[in-house]
């Protein structure tokens, strides 16, 4: 397929004559920009009226020695064919974005709802964040970094006084 | 954690003598899929609202592939979806390989097209198996299975395993070199698909058309309102495929069309399937006809892993998978292992919004006919 050169740049250049980005092209169809948390919804919808129709994806990085989440919101385009990348930090120790149900509804609402779940993070606006795939779950979220499986569930299961568990325990 | 706990501790609505309005368990344990239950609000016959159960297959695949080298999560991509586990591979190597920068010899990649869409056609052969079951047609149920496992032959004869390839398509390529006689056998299992195919058209309207049209239908706004992707949003006249569109490996050089349909119901969504079958039968002929010579993997022998380094940066890959798009979203700080994987796969969209969106309004006898003609396999959703 042949595609016109340069369309990466030209969205790059429109997008930072609205807002105060950072931006890069990694390759052909793939463009990544950085925001504050403050201009997340306000970009979102420039982007959204600028045909990025379909949310890919949601996801979060946690990093624990910054203090913050990174979130990254994955939006193809089915006219210009591109995919634009919108990343944001927000403060670990009180997770709180805005939700981007309003723009993306229901496809939005399914990934936030999983993240909640998975990390903890707050999404205002979202009603329905009700837990997932972890039923009866009472410990922290789990995906974050700083949540190790193996000494959680040592110290909810390992039986001490039965030897038998010894030997997989010690 | 929230309060809203809908689905578990929830006591089930008792039906009064005067009302007709009970609670309906679709699953979690049933015909098809199974492992994954939807709940569903009903009216005598007729169902007023659906919530899905999902997480009974959930083995936090994101979290284990941040403790393994990418070598050992290339095998544990193969269980992102039971149904199509090359598929898995082939994104999962994807975006080791973007970040890498290592360059894929052709050869290899000619090998991930041909083992990819030998995958399609055999989750196809399996979706259509499951869809004649749901609809009670037991006899397309046997022979699409036992056509599927031609399908496995090959696979065994290349990857070593039926299944699961554990990891066939991994990152720098393939793990191992067609052996002699490949072109001969995948010739035949095409002369074979092709009969299974005729047998489908003439078994077509016995039970499809009647069970399946006008069933469940998705409109374009919604489908694209709720996520759909891949054959469910074609069905819904949306002519879009990641293979066309974002094209990977050697997509870009092959020829091979997009089949669309415009009604968007269950039945819309059968015919995309079958003609998405003839669709990578062709691919594969045209991969087997161009098939160059050379090496299949980059570096070829494999370096301890322990001086094996994924460069730092971060990629989102997508392709084209027999359900849907499925895309892997992956952070490296420099280390061996990845520092962060997210996984999107199609049905996570597909069994959630979409399904609980399209069952609405319909009859409980609808259930199967609309839940199996999303093709969905609740291991790629729960991860």
């Amino acid at each position: 397929m042949t595609e016109t050169p340069g369309k990466e740049d030209k969205l790059i250049e429109k997008i930072s004559s609205k807002f105060k980005i950072e931006g890069k092209v990694q390759r052909e169809r793939r463009i990544w920009v950085a925001t504050d948390k403050e201009s997340l919804i306000a970009l979102c919808n420039f982007a959204k009226g600028l045909g990025f129709e379909h949310l890919s994806a949601i996801s979060v990085t946690d990093w624990p020695e910054e203090g913050t989440f990174e979130l990254t919101y994955h939006l193809w385009s089915y006219l210009e064919k591109i995919l634009l990348t919108i990343k944001t930090k927000i403060d670990r120790a009180n997770p709180v974005i805005d939700s981007v149900v309003p723009i993306w509804n229901e496809s939005a609402q399914i990934h936030e709802r999983e993240l909640h779940e998975l990390f903890g993070v707050e999404f205002k606006g979202n009603e329905d964040l009700a837990p997932l795939f972890l039923e009866d779950w009472g410990g922290p979220p789990p995906f974050r970094k700083d949540f190790n499986w193996r000494d959680y569930v040592r110290e909810r299961e390992y039986d001490k006084a039965n030897e038998r568990e010894k030997a997989y325990w010690e | 954690m929230s309060e809203k706990r809908l689905i578990g501790n929830e006591q089930i609505t008792p039906i009064t003598e005067e009302g007709t309005e009970y609670d309906f368990y679709f699953g979690p344990a049933h015909s098809g899929s199974g492992n994954f239950g939807v709940k569903l609000k009903v009216d005598g016959e007729k169902i007023i609202s659906a919530r899905a159960d999902p997480g009974y297959l959930h083995r936090g695949f994101e979290k284990l592939m941040e403790y393994r080298i990418p070598m050992q999560n290339a095998v544990i991509s193969d269980r992102l979806c039971v149904l199509e586990p090359l598929n898995w591979n082939l994104v999962h190597a994807e975006a080791v390989d973007e970040l890498t920068g290592v360059e894929i010899p052709e050869r290899a990649r000619y090998i991930r097209v041909l083992m990819a869409e030998l995958s399609r056609l055999q989750s196809h052969l399996i979706w259509y198996g499951v869809m004649s079951l749901a609809l009670g047609f037991d006899t397309g149920f046997k022979i699409a299975f036992g056509y599927r496992d031609y399908v496995l032959d090959i696979f065994e004869f290349i990857t070593g395993g039926r299944v699961y390839p554990a990891g066939y398509i991994c990152p720098g390529g393939v793990r191992r070199d067609l052996p002699v006689g490949y072109q001969e056998k995948i010739m035949n299992l095409l002369r074979q698909t092709e009969e299974m195919m005729q047998k489908i058209k003439d078994f077509d309207n016995v039970v499809f058309a009647r069970r399946a049209k006008g069933v469940g239908i998705l409109k374009l706004e919604d489908a694209l309102r709720l996520g759909a992707t891949g054959p469910v949003l074609r069905a819904c006249g949306m002519k879009t495929d990641v293979r066309k569109d974002d094209p990977y490996e050697i997509y870009d050089e092959l020829d091979f069309d997009i089949p669309t349909e415009k009604e968007g119901d269950a039945y819309a969504r059968c015919l995309i399937r079958d003609r998405e079958m003839e669709e990578s039968i062709k691919i594969i002929k045209q991969v087997l006809e161009r098939m160059p010579a050379g090496k299949v993997r980059q570096p070829e022998k494999i370096t301890p892993p322990k001086r094996v380094k994924i460069p730092e940066g971060e990629v989102y890959v997508r392709n084209e998978i027999a359900r849907g798009e499925a895309g892997i979203y992956m952070r490296s700080v420099g280390e061996r292992e990845p520092y962060r994987v997210k996984v999107r796969g199609p049905d996570f969209l597909h069994m959630i919004p979409v399904l609980e969106h399209l069952l609405k309004g319909y009859q409980i006898a609808d259930v199967p006919a609309i839940y199996w003609s999303l093709n969905i396999c609740p291991a790629d959703m729960d991860r």
